[in-house]
């Protein structure tokens, strides 16, 4: 899967705009959205959030979690766990990459919100790299992968799968018998 | 006989209910749900028909009332967008069916043949005719390229042994929608045991494809 597809998936959660335009209620495919009055706080997909943003039409308000100390804290718990620890959104990186790069004017400590979701990011990679370094080297045909999200399971999908498909095949063809046509390419 | 006629009918207007309850966003849902599984599982899922024409009819209806409004009009504008995301979506859908049915298109049309009266088909008919034609076409194009120049006793083809199977061995990520007991793990090596794993809502997980295909097409698992 591509990373803009996963992305695409991320635009569709909900975020809270102040609009400074006013307009009736719009009745979308995938639900109401609206009505939208100047000054009042507003739920809309971010797509819609960060459309309105780029033409000035609205003030984007950061979610909850977007926000330095819970930011720390979470740091701090991803480094002292082991296992991956609950994140406050399955979409975390992409919203804030999303939404820093589009609205950074709107978030207070920008810069700091971007190093710190960062850091977790890469202590939650490098706890992913090595839970797949031991699922393979000990040869396990299943994994429990609660509170990963979308866009960390798809930066290894590839080239794990792969790796698992061509090991499958090697070893495969070592037990004789069990060899099939299957996988014969071209 | 009368009873199998009313009970048939009984599960149409069942059917038809449900498709009626469906609300529009829950629709676009199950487009994605589709749309994600596809792209995941390794091999060909079953043809979501009425969702596809569902969400055509839609977005066709939106598009024609959108032609209806001038231009500048600051709502049109937000129903364009969501009209283009959803197309995309739906097209991604699509296309990806279409690589693979042409990556395993004899096994993709043997199954269709193969499938029991009743059994939900494989294949939407617009898809049925590109397999059947895909297939015609190598056939050919294979014979006047290199098959015809061959000795006779070289000259047959199979193509059910030359085009690869999709390998359900492969690896899948997936969360798991409705709570499933007592999964049984097949062991990857020999001094390895078979063992079993409950599944609980909302856990996600990865494992071999075809531990879990049933619960792909029952809905129950989602793949990620």
């Amino acid at each position: 899967m591509d990373p803009s597809e996963v992305e695409f998936l991320a635009e569709k959660e909900m975020v809270k705009i102040i609009p400074n335009f006013s307009l009736d209620k719009i009745y979308l495919i995938g639900g109401d959205l609206g009505p939208f009055n100047p000054g009042l706080p507003v739920d809309v997909p971010v797509w819609l959030a960060l459309n309105l943003k780029q033409r000035q039409k609205c003030r984007v308000i950061p979610p909850e979690w977007m926000d330095v100390e819970k930011l720390e804290e979470m740091r701090e718990l991803e480094r002292k766990e082991e296992a991956f620890t609950p994140v406050p959104s399955p979409y975390y990186m992409e919203l804030t990459k999303l939404l820093l790069n589009h609205a950074s004017d709107n978030i207070p400590k920008a810069d700091e919100i971007r190093t710190l979701v960062k850091d977790i990011w890469d202590t939650r990679i490098a706890k992913l790299r090595l839970s797949a370094d031991s699922f393979i080297s000990q040869q396990e045909a299943h994994a429990k992968l609660d509170n990963l999200t979308l866009m960390e399971i798809n930066t290894i999908r590839a080239f794990f799968l792969d790796s698992l498909n061509c090991m499958y095949k090697l070893r495969s063809n070592l037990q004789p018998g069990s060899a099939t046509g299957q996988f014969t390419d071209f | 006989m009368s009873d199998s006629l009313a009970n048939d009918s009984g599960d149409l207007d069942q059917d038809d209910s449900q498709e009626e309850l469906m609300t529009p966003a829950e629709l676009i849902s199950s487009l994605e749900e589709a749309w994600l599984n596809e792209k995941f599982s390794p091999e060909l899922l079953e043809s979501k028909s009425e969702v596809v024409e569902c969400v055509l009819e839609q977005l066709t209806h939106m598009e024609s009332n959108l032609q209806r409004v001038k231009k500048g009009d600051a709502k049109a504008s937000i129903h364009r967008m969501e009209v283009d995301r959803i197309r995309f979506v739906l097209s991604s859908y699509l296309r990806s069916r279409l690589q693979k049915i042409e990556k395993f298109f004899p096994h993709v049309l043997e199954r269709e043949k193969s499938r029991g009266e009743g059994a939900p088909s494989l294949l939407s008919p617009e898809e049925f005719a590109f397999a059947k034609e895909y297939h015609a076409n190598t056939e050919t194009y294979l014979k006047a390229v290199a098959l015809k120049r061959m000795p006779p006793n070289l000259q047959a083809l199979d193509l059910l042994k030359a085009v690869p199977e999709p390998c359900l061995d492969s690896f899948v990520f997936l969360r798991v929608k409705e709570k499933q007991e007592n999964i049984l793990i097949e062991p990857e090596t020999d001094d390895q045991r078979e063992y079993v794993v409950d599944l609980e809502e909302g856990s996600q997980h990865l494992m071999r494809y075809r531990t879990i295909a049933p619960l792909v097409s029952s809905g129950a698992v989602q793949l990620i």
